[in-house]
């Protein structure tokens, strides 16, 4: 019996110590057959691509088929789309700001004439080939341009609703001719962004659909899609045939981690080597306290602006000056610096123009509005109301009570809810909380306008300006436009359309830029809604990985993983 | 005992019907199916097109008769979200599902029944009021908190004190990278997740075996088999854990069951992609057609369980099958 009892022990122990001897050498698990991610193989710069690299991926794309519908996510493009799909332009820094550059795709910078109607002219790169060494041709264009602009289903044709032809009777010249009148001025961000250039050699006449939405063998770009495996990963390997700079690690995978506190402590045991997470409290107090051989990069200078939507058509917020009052009653510096402080974002945004189209806008146009209450009261008793007894405004004994709706469970929207309470309620207005799902709040709320206030983004994924989608009277979900309008704000300022207008058709920058400018101020003078603050990008990375890391606004921290290396 | 399973079988079939009747109207009230296509700006006309295809605009009990008939034929409808057919991201789900009940089941019984019948043959020892105050410690314990402190301290912390390469436990996934299989990295991995999901478990199983093994151990018929000269060991494993297991049984069985739908937050805090986590994507993307298949799954797995508890019941207490 104690012999027997004496056994078990030893081999309980000898399997703590089994565990702890894996653990501390790297190379046994290797010698199994499994992956060892926290210890890559590496190889000295310059050398063959080698190496595993895993990565934190957030959310899992729904589908790969990007033109479609189900591929709404950022991180479609983060995990699979931009490293897949060859893109006539890339998204650079240039100088202080953001800009396009014609991308490897191109032989050079195309040309461009607006008379009498638009035409662009890609000159494409001899080079420029297929995974299977099929060259990219016209031909790709003009099936990319036929399957967005005629296609059911497609996430949005904007832009390609404007081309009447793409000529692709020279391969290597793809001439696309807009329609008459439909001048498009974003026209930089067709053929790339978020959906690149399609291979008609191997989709034309076939179901797009059903080869691409989960994953697809060909590739244009420096990386292929090994597998794609649902819920858990998607790996992606080296294109071989990629005639730009070839990637140098044999194996990235992106690991769908969708709780940040789990990808954090994955970062911190090696599990996975880098990290793109949303700027939520917990991921900012997480890096406040220091993650060990880490590297970071902060940003505000994103596509993404997070704002107080206010329903212009819904009582008592129809009012411009309640709408005012609401401005000055809240203090949106502390508010930034509560939820972003530490990451250095200490100062609210003041224009809906998110930063990387600065250039185009007023970024200062809602400066005016800070914490004022005298303000308020002013603003609010010129417009027939008074404070009542219980602290709070009333007007023909109706309280001044705003109920604002936001997605559920968002830790920072929440939190900046609560904080928008107490500013309102010692402004003397009192504000409500009843957030709902991202789903019925975008696909019922919003756009039936059952709502007074609501706090969410607004994400641009090109370098363009262009409000006159949420700011234009004609984009006001109606049955003109097939409820598919996204002025949520029912904003209607005669005047603010054409210039919006003009932002969205015109192919002269300075043109744009003027315009909007003024539509800036126009908006800010009526209070149409109040931009609060720019949603920062963290990127986080370990030491273990070697390269030219940053952000960008559009790819995020993957834009150049080709370049990327692994040391040991 | 083949007409005491028929009875049970029979009994079940309206039960069945009934839940996936009510399950079907609720989840149909509650999310619209061409959410997800006005949402992407479709014309109202394609939304009436997608309607009709979807048999929305036939009244609930029909479009209820033509889901079921499809249903039971393996046509459960495609998924909004991610346009798959549902069917095969129930199965992918409930595979990984499966692999967690399967251990941390197999792990809680083990250590209940050892526990329980520990505490009850050394009722009022040191380690019964041990067992006894961990249990109601494991019982207070919410599996989120959980889950967050075994990754803090069987996972982070350990890489940082002893200096590993690595860490002893994983807890993203079931493997790491390529590895498939089940090999030492499906078990580092599978660790702290079990250990998750069998915390409460275990608190409340091994209470409920100590107290069905004392109710035993106090019997007669065991009293006899020891004035009998039976040795103890005979005593306790033959007449007396087999009689207490009959209770813990039937525990058992209705708690797996449950199981199949009630992992979200283990699943969601170790990034493993089953039933729990495909719930919850799917009500966030108000994914109708999934949720409508992985309700009525689920309680399929809680109305089979429930015959289950039924019949091995009937099996361990002959006195129920005459009933």
């Amino acid at each position: 019996m104690i012999r027997s009892k004496a056994r078990y022990r030893l081999i309980a122990l000898g399997a703590v110590f089994a565990l702890v001897l894996v653990a501390c050498g790297g190379s046994s698990s290797k010698k199994s057959g499994s992956t060892t991610p926290t210890t890559p193989t590496t190889a000295p710069l310059g050398q063959p691509a080698s190496g595993t690299l895993v990565l934190a991926a957030e959310q899992e794309p729904s589908c790969s088929d990007w033109i479609a519908s189900c591929a709404g996510l950022s991180w479609g493009v983060w995990t699979m789309q931009e490293h897949t799909m060859p893109s006539a332009f890339d998204i650079v820094k240039d100088g202080s700001g953001w800009n396009y550059a014609p991308s490897i795709l191109l032989a050079g910078a195309p040309t461009l004439t607006t008379s009498p109607s638009q035409v662009v002219t890609y000159k494409i790169n001899p080079a420029a080939v297929w995974s299977d060494g099929v060259p990219i041709t016209s031909a790709d264009f003009k099936y990319t341009w036929d399957q967005i602009a005629n296609g059911k289903d497609v996430y949005s044709k904007t832009g390609y609703e404007n081309i009447a032809s793409v000529d692709d009777t020279d391969p290597s010249t793809a001439v696309v001719t807009f329609k008459p009148n439909q001048s498009y001025g974003p026209w930089r961000s067709l053929f790339g962004s978020d959906y690149g250039v399609w291979p008609s050699h191997i989709l034309a006449g076939k179901n797009r659909d059903a080869m691409t939405k989960n994953g697809y063998a060909w590739s244009g770009g420096p990386w292929k899609i090994a597998k794609w495996n649902r819920g858990v990963d998607v790996t992606l390997i080296p294109n071989d045939k990629y005639w730009g700079e070839k990637a140098k690690i044999s194996k990235v995978i992106f690991k769908f981690i969708p709780d940040t506190a789990a990808q954090f402590k994955a970062f911190q045991t090696g599990e996975v080597l880098g990290v793109y997470p949303q700027p939520q409290p917990d991921s900012v107090d997480l890096i406040k306290k220091g993650l060990p051989n880490a590297k970071s990069a902060y940003t505000a200078d994103t596509g993404s602006i997070e704002a107080l939507w206010m329903n212009n058509a819904k009582a008592p917020l129809d009012s411009v000056p309640v709408r005012q009052a609401v401005a000055y009653a809240i203090d949106r510096d502390a508010i930034v610096a509560r939820l972003f402080g530490v990451l250095g974002v200490t100062k609210a945004s003041q224009s809906l123009n998110p930063p990387i189209t600065a250039q185009y806008g007023d970024q200062q146009a809602w400066a005016g509005y800070s914490l004022n209450l005298a303000k308020v009261a002013e603003l609010l008793t010129g417009d027939g109301w008074a404070k009542g007894s219980d602290g709070i405004y009333a007007k023909g004994g109706k309280k001044l009570s705003l109920t604002i709706v936001t997605t559920a469970g968002n830790q920072r929207r929440e939190l900046t809810e609560q904080i928008l309470q107490e500013q309102l309620k010692a402004a003397g207005i009192e504000m409500k909380i009843k957030n709902q799902s991202a789903d019925q709040l975008f696909g019922t709320t919003l756009v039936k306008g059952t709502f007074q206030l609501s706090l969410y983004a607004q994400t641009n994924t090109n370098l363009d300006p262009g409000l006159c989608v949420i700011m234009c009277s004609a984009n006001i979900p109606a049955k003109a436009n097939s409820n598919s309008g996204q002025n949520f704000t029912r904003t209607g300022i005669p005047a603010l359309d054409p210039l919006l207008q003009t932002v969205d058709s015109s192919s002269d920058n300075a043109l744009r830029a003027q315009n909007q400018i003024q539509a800036d101020r126009l908006m800010a003078q009526n209070q149409v809604t109040l931009p609060l603050d720019p949603l920062p990008n963290i990127a986080i990375w370990s030491d273990k990985i070697q390269g030219n890391l940053s952000d960008n606004p559009i790819t995020a921290m993957f834009w150049n993983m080709n370049t990327w290396q692994l040391r040991g | 005992m083949l007409s005491f399973l028929g009875r049970r079988v029979l009994f079940t079939i309206p039960v069945v019907l009934i839940a996936s009747f009510v399950l079907f109207i609720f989840v149909r009230a509650t999310f619209d199916p061409t959410a997800q296509l006005r949402s992407s700006h479709a014309d109202s006309a394609s939304v009436a097109r997608e309607k009709e295809r979807l048999g929305l605009d036939r009244p609930v009990v029909v479009q209820y008769g033509d889901w079921l008939g499809k249903f039971v034929h393996g046509d459960w409808g495609q998924s909004e979200r991610t346009r798959e057919p549902v069917f095969g991201m129930i199965r992918r789900a409930l595979w990984y599902t499966v692999q967690l009940i399967f251990w941390g089941i197999l792990l809680s019984a083990t250590v209940s029944i050892f526990v329980g019948v520990y505490s009850a043959v050394k009722q009022y020892s040191p380690l019964d009021y041990t067992f006894t105050g961990l249990a109601f410690v494991g019982l207070a314990l919410p599996p989120f908190w959980f889950g967050l402190i075994a990754i803090e301290f069987l996972a982070v912390q350990p890489v940082n004190w002893f200096h590993l390469q690595e860490p002893i436990f994983s807890f993203v996934g079931l493997h790491s990278g390529d590895s498939t299989g089940f090999n030492l990295d499906y078990v580092r991995h599978l660790a702290l997740p079990v250990l998750t999901l069998t915390v409460q478990i275990i608190a409340s199983w091994s209470r409920f075996q100590r107290a069905a093994m004392l109710d035993v151990l106090q019997s007669d018929y065991i009293r006899t088999a020891r004035a009998k000269g039976v040795p103890r060991r005979q005593v306790i494993v033959k007449h007396g854990l087999r009689n207490a297991l009959i209770p813990l049984v039937t525990v058992m069985a209705l708690d797996i069951g449950a199981l199949f739908g009630g992992l979200i937050i283990t699943e969601t805090i170790f990034s493993i992609p089953g039933m729990g986590r495909l719930f919850y994507e799917s009500l966030l993307a108000g994914d109708a057609t999934v949720l409508v298949a992985w309700t009525v799954v689920t309680a399929l797995f809680i109305v089979a369980f429930n015959l289950l508890a039924d019949v091995l019941y009937g099996v361990l207490d002959p006195r129920v099958r005459m009933a």
